[in-house]
């Protein structure tokens, strides 16, 4: 069998914050269809290195590629600017406090991207818009302000306004930290059923079952590097450093 | 003469006045409403040297009375009259409606800019991020996050500056603009009954209500997604910076 292509590669990612340094050089790599969970405690730099990847946070230096455009970064200074705009079109992202734009109804958020970046036209753009709402399980509430709906369905718009752009990889960002208990599940369901259909994903959370069951590799970053890293199940059943063992019990 | 005799000698110029009022209120604050956005986007995110005359030019536009900067201009310009007609501005500054609404218009970029960064700043982060992610372009998420955020948050007092410099534009009379004010003066010249000044201040009450009507719609409009039904309006909770 052929080894499924690469998606996205991260290769020596560096950040310091002033003196600080939150990245010490990590590198990923997700192939097609990989589910890539990024896991640590607090102040690992787990966020921070989702960031980078899309640029929302400019690493110190490093180099990213997404889809065979890759954007070498060298002192906090990425060497072709004008293809960030088009590396983070192609991967789609999910917030913690989910981001909607808030003057925007469920449906316009989902178009946005289609219509003003991809310059679809506005009635396609809609079309697609109603059947990605209808997958998340929001007909009925297509035409609501992000105000009129619950933490949960909020993020749920937010992952129709991802696929909206037909992305090659997604990029989540804790995306159930900020809902009640009783919404995580309404997103974690959905999330699953985007893995099943074999979306690529690199998912910083802390739900561990989620981790467990339905990604396909698991990342341990300490520190600003990573500890470990390999299949969850072995992972989880057979933690090869004591910081992760810590972790994993710490959490259960 | 009682004063419903005034009304009915003198309406055709006090509405000629209500005119030139209206004419130099909406020009003054249209110039200044278009050329505030860019300057407040320079007083948000240029650097602090870069943005040093910006700042000279509101202090001073907001720490000096308005009437000195009409004189400035006014009279200011007849001192240069060779130089200003060598460059051929003369012909503009020979007219005092011209400077009056040079000195508005400049006036009002000030307060607007100043006004509009407060909106700038309280434009939610995360929705500039979303957008970033998304792969939209700078001027893009300007217009379709930043600004109309930056325009809900600012309205009230934007509003508010609209009214104040059309009531400061009753000081254009004095350099012989024939604003309400200024046909007032000449019709109390004329009939040495103080009245007409009470129908003056009716005038500026009038265009101040309808004004506050239109605004009032357009502020609901703006912000319909704050006040949409169906929903506690403790749940609309990202928007507590909203002034009401």
């Amino acid at each position: 069998m052929t080894k499924p292509e690469t998606i996205l590669k991260a290769e020596d990612i560096h950040k310091s914050f002033g003196r600080l340094e939150v990245l010490k050089g990590i590198s990923l790599e997700a192939r097609n269809h990989d589910v890539i969970s990024i896991l640590g405690s607090s102040g690992s730099g787990k966020s921070t290195f989702l960031r980078c990847l899309n640029f929302l946070e400019i690493p110190t230096s490093g180099k990213v590629t997404v889809h065979g455009e890759e954007i070498l970064v060298k002192n906090g200074k990425p060497q072709n600017v004008r293809h960030i705009e088009d590396i983070r079109s192609r991967l789609g992202m999910l917030f913690q406090q989910f981001n909607l734009w808030t003057h925007r109804t469920a449906l316009e958020n989902v178009m946005e991207g289609p219509v003003q970046v991809k310059r679809e036209p506005k009635a396609d753009a809609r079309d697609r818009a109603e059947a990605l709402l209808k997958r998340v399980g929001l007909e009925d509430r297509m035409h609501m302000y992000p105000s009129q709906l619950s933490g949960g369905q909020q993020q749920r718009v937010a992952i129709a306004r991802a696929l909206a752009m037909e992305p090659d990889a997604i990029l989540f960002d804790e995306p159930t930290s900020a809902l009640d208990p009783e919404l995580v599940g309404e997103v974690l369901k959905v999330m699953q059923s985007l893995a099943a259909e074999g979306r690529t994903m690199i998912v910083v959370t802390h739900e561990m079952g989620f981790a467990r069951e339905v990604s396909s590799e698991v990342v341990f970053l300490h520190e600003g590097r990573i500890a470990e890293q390999g299949p969850p199940d072995e992972m989880f059943t057979h933690p090869k450093t004591e910081v992760f063992e810590r972790f994993v019990s710490k959490v259960k | 003469m009682n004063p419903l005799e005034i009304l009915i000698e003198y309406w055709p110029r006090l509405l000629d006045g209500t005119l030139m009022t209206l004419k130099l209120t909406i020009l003054g604050a249209l110039i200044a409403g278009l050329v505030s956005p860019s300057l407040a986007l320079i007083r948000v995110h240029a650097a602090p040297m870069a943005q040093a005359p910006l700042r000279l030019y509101v202090s001073f536009m907001r720490g000096t009375p308005i009437l000195a900067q009409l004189f400035l201009i006014f009279y200011g310009s007849g001192q240069f009259r060779p130089t200003l007609e060598e460059w051929g501005l003369w012909t503009f500054f020979r007219d005092p409606f011209n400077c009056a609404l040079l000195a508005f218009a400049l006036n009002s970029t000030a307060y607007q800019t100043e006004i509009l960064r407060g909106g700038i700043m309280g434009v939610p982060q995360g929705e500039i991020e979303a957008a970033k992610a998304i792969g939209m372009s700078r001027p893009k998420i300007l217009r379709r996050v930043v600004f109309p955020h930056a325009y809900r948050i600012a309205w009230p007092a934007l509003g508010n500056e609209v009214i104040l410099l059309m009531k400061a534009s009753a000081l254009a009379s004095v350099v012989t603009v024939f604003d309400v004010m200024g046909r007032t003066r000449q019709i109390f010249s004329r009939t040495f009954d103080f009245s007409v000044y009470l129908w003056a201040a009716l005038v500026y009450l009038c265009i101040t209500a309808a004004f506050v009507l239109l605004w009032r719609q357009a502020e609901r409009r703006l912000s319909r997604h704050i006040h949409a039904p169906g929903m506690p309006r403790a749940s609309a909770q990202p928007f507590k910076e909203s002034q009401a």
